[in-house]
């Protein structure tokens, strides 16, 4: 490809019409239109046609070559196995180069409707496979479009490549949309909530950006990059002497940052004094060994965990899981270690949503707290995901996954110096609490438990009835659900569970399971589980035709409360505060009158659609169905009709 | 959620030490309307966070199925919430409203115990 004797190029209708064609030299550029009359006004269609029927010059319609070209080329060295997009003229040039030139595969192009789905799917995508994927957006409406998918990946410290189009020159710009498609700074609009973003000038240029962009992508904390492919860099060709000069720098993954040895060693101390450590565990474990290495210091220590759930991070099959006790452990910790926290202040405070809003330790006055955490290392000023500030006894600023192997160390280490361990004493109690908690949960989840609508944990058992002897992952946080997965379900491996959204935009969650499921395939067949709410679902139902279209299974199972929930209890609390009525919290927040078949639309777009269950006894059926299906291929989509939590 | 109704009672004998603690004799015989009450239940709000059963939820509110609270401590958690729930004063819920609540409540038959539901035998 691109060898300059293979080159052919049109000589305009005339010449066509002839047959003939005419090599030009390699570089010469004759693309430019230019009026017949010289004069600066822009063509008319008249003017334009004549000026075909009588070329005053040989002009060049086709190349073999393209920047875009070389654009894919740089992409191909960075094992990104996929790119999801919807179309948009202003990456025109790189799309055709992905699927043509690039064989459409590594990356393979995914088709989206919407550039929330794009880039929301490869937020829970990374969080599966481990490793970034691609999105690419239109230019400034597109980009638009994606911001709040970006957004919930950024504060999830999520790795996702992201590239936009942007028109060149605003003399080659054509006339009208091509214009609402151009921006000065193509970044603007997300530069608050990206890790890094560039506008490369040259092709040079784009491949170091690009290749830096992914390592950076994926330094812990890691993030969204954001990259602007400018459209004349994509089409204009690339002519053989130019790409000769080209070079594509060799992507170096960062090691992630340990812990400072001293500080470690300082926090081994602490903890192994204390009476009653508790380690809190948040977005802390990327990976199974992570979940085994915190297994290990937790056993080390006899120290309850606390899992945040922000990720998958301690398996709640061990006793030392208590998760379901916070409100007590963190009461009585002596020494609290928070791994990864995304809300330090949050875990160790209350406050009260009263007109007055006061806020009270959850901790005892003399309680030490150690945190581990790459929070210090990246955090932008505009949006306030950062949280409320904690002075931490000890703030050791470090990949908490990559640390704790050292932490581990640091314990043994400090144990057999002072000759203490008087945690063995714990454990026989920290047993005895986790068989009650799991007891209490049983017992609180009989109590809806022929309700209709629905219970959540019926809704939860009735799932867990038909998916306990298959391979599954879940892609959905239970927090909307009583957390039932976490409580009464066994999760017991790094891929069973994905954490939660990152920044709370409604919308995450259809798309982000469909990205974990892509990964989820990929890694070999689990059947994947997504429970969301119909307000999330509601955002992104085009989700399915994309899983359709590309194979992607999974079991989506709506949540069917007929509202925005959580919106509804807000507005009950400032109607309670205003004394003024307290029966009107459904207005503007209720999901009803019509009812919306959920079913129907999954069939619409290619999906299986079951539903709606009214009752918990026609559960087990829809289930088994729905499961039979998604382990033939297909998305499927059950709606259920339950309580509101 | 029994540390936390536990709290609560406990939480309401130190902010309003004037009432009497859970357990002791209750102030009114909850001969409230059950139907009423029921009705109450959802038109005001309380199904929102307390789930159409009373069952409860982790995140929004505890369980009120069965309340073991004394009318008197339940009238108080209403006009004076002891930690997140929104208050309910006598304008916009009147005593004898909340007593047909607390009815409902109160009577609502007890469930299955987990042992008897086979699902609830399949937990981690
Ligand atoms: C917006 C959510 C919300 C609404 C609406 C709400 N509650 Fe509550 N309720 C709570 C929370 C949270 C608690 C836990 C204590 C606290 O935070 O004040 C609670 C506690 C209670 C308790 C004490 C339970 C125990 O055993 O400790 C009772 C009883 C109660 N609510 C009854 C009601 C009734 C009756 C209504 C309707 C008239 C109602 N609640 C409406 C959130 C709510």
């Amino acid at each position: 490809m691109g060898k300059s004797d293979r080159r052919r190029f049109l000589k305009g209708v005339a010449a066509v019409a002839g047959g003939a064609t005419v090599a030009i030299p390699k570089g010469t550029s004759a693309q430019t239109f230019r009026p017949a009359n010289g004069t600066t006004a822009l063509p008319s269609a008249a003017m334009q046609s004549r000026e075909r029927e009588q070329p005053a010059e040989v002009e060049r319609l086709t190349t073999e070559k393209t920047g875009s070209d070389f654009m894919v080329d740089v992409c191909k060295t960075l094992n990104l196995d996929y790119i999801a997009a919807c179309p948009g003229s202003t990456f025109r040039g790189l799309q055709e180069s992905f699927i043509n030139y690039g064989a459409n595969k590594h990356p393979e192009w995914l088709t989206c409707l919407h550039e929330e789905v794009s880039v929301g799917m490869a937020h829970g995508y990374a969080k599966v496979a481990g490793k970034p994927m691609a999105a690419i957006m239109h230019g400034t409406v597109g980009t638009q479009h994606a911001a709040m998918a970006i957004y919930n990946a950024y504060c999830d410290r999520v790795p996702i490549i992201l590239f936009t189009g942007n028109a060149g020159p605003l003399n080659e710009r054509r006339p009208g949309v091509e214009w609402f498609h151009s921006v000065q700074d193509g970044a603007a609009t997300v530069r608050d909530f990206v890790k890094w973003d560039d506008y490369p000038k040259s092709l040079q240029h784009f491949a170091e950006s690009t290749v830096r962009g992914y390592a950076l992508a994926c330094a812990e904390p890691s993030g969204p990059v954001f990259l602007v492919a400018d459209s004349k860099l994509q089409e204009d060709p690339l002519a053989e002497r130019e790409a000769r000069k080209l070079r594509i720098p060799r992507l170096t993954m960062p090691s992630q940052a340990a812990g400072d040895p001293n500080a470690l060693r300082e926090a081994a101390k602490m903890m192994v004094a204390a009476d009653h450590p508790v380690i809190i565990a948040d977005r802390y474990a990327r990976s199974q060994a992570a979940m085994d290495n915190l297994v290990e210091l937790a056993e080390l220590l006899h120290a309850p965990v606390i899992d945040n759930r922000s990720r998958m991070n301690m398996p709640n099959t061990h006793y030392l899981c208590q998760s379901e006790r916070a409100g007590t452990l963190i009461g009585q910790a002596d020494c609290i270690l928070s791994l990864e926290p995304v809300d330090l202040f949050g875990q160790l405070n209350s406050m009260r949503d009263q007109i007055e809003r006061t806020d009270m330790p959850r901790t005892k006055a003399d309680a030490k707290v150690i945190s581990i955490s790459t929070h210090d290392l990246f955090v932008h000023s505009n949006y306030q995901d950062f949280q409320r500030y904690v002075g931490a006894d000890l703030n050791i600023a470090a990949d908490a996954q990559t640390t704790l192997p050292f932490l581990i160390e640091a314990v043994q280490r400090e144990m057999s110096a002072s000759g203490r361990n008087a945690g063995e004493m714990r454990g026989e109690k920290l047993r005895q609490a986790y068989h009650d908690a799991i007891d209490r949960a049983r017992t609180e989840a009989t109590f809806a438990w022929d309700a209709r609508p629905i219970s959540t944990a019926r809704l939860y058992m009735e799932l867990w009835g038909q998916l306990q002897k298959e391979d599954w992952a879940l892609v959905s946080d239970g927090d909307f659900s009583s957390r039932w997965p976490h409580r009464l379900w066994p999760l017991d491996k790094h891929y069973r569970f994905i954490g939660g959204p990152g920044g709370y935009g409604v919308g995450y969650q259809p798309v982000a399971a469909l990205g974990a499921a892509l990964a989820h395939r990929d890694a070999g067949g689990r059947v994947v589980i997504n429970v969301e709410g119909d307000g999330e679902f509601n955002m992104a139902p085009h989700t399915l035709w994309t899983a359709a279209h590309h194979r992607i299974p999974y079991l989506t199972i709506i949540q069917n409360n007929r509202a925005y929930h959580q919106e509804a209890m807000h507005i009950q609390r400032m109607a309670n505060r205003h004394n003024r009525g307290v029966r009107s919290a459904a207005l503007g927040t209720s999901i009803d009158n019509p009812n919306i078949d959920y079913a129907k639309i999954a069939t619409g777009y290619g999906a299986l659609g079951i539903g709606p269950i009214e009752d918990p006894s026609d559960l087990a059926e829809a289930f088994r169905k729905g499961i039979a299906a998604v382990k033939t291929g297909q998305p499927v989509l059950i709606d259920v009709i339950t309580q509101p939590r | 959620m029994k540390h936390r109704s536990l709290l609560t009672a406990v939480l309401i004998a130190i902010v309003f030490p004037a009432i009497a603690p859970a357990g002791a004799q209750q102030a009114s015989s909850p001969a409230g309307n059950v139907e009423h009450g029921k009705a109450l239940y959802r038109e005001t709000g309380c199904y929102e966070c307390h789930g159409l059963a009373g069952q409860g939820a982790p995140m929004t509110g505890p369980r009120v199925s069965r309340t073991q609270l004394p009318l008197d401590a339940f009238l108080n958690q209403l006009r004076h919430p002891v930690n997140q729930m929104p208050p309910y004063e006598a304008a916009v819920l009147s005593d004898s409203d909340a007593a047909d609540i607390y009815a409902y409540l109160e009577q609502i038959p007890a469930p299955p115990g987990p042992n008897s539901i086979p699902l609830l035998k399949l937990t981690r």
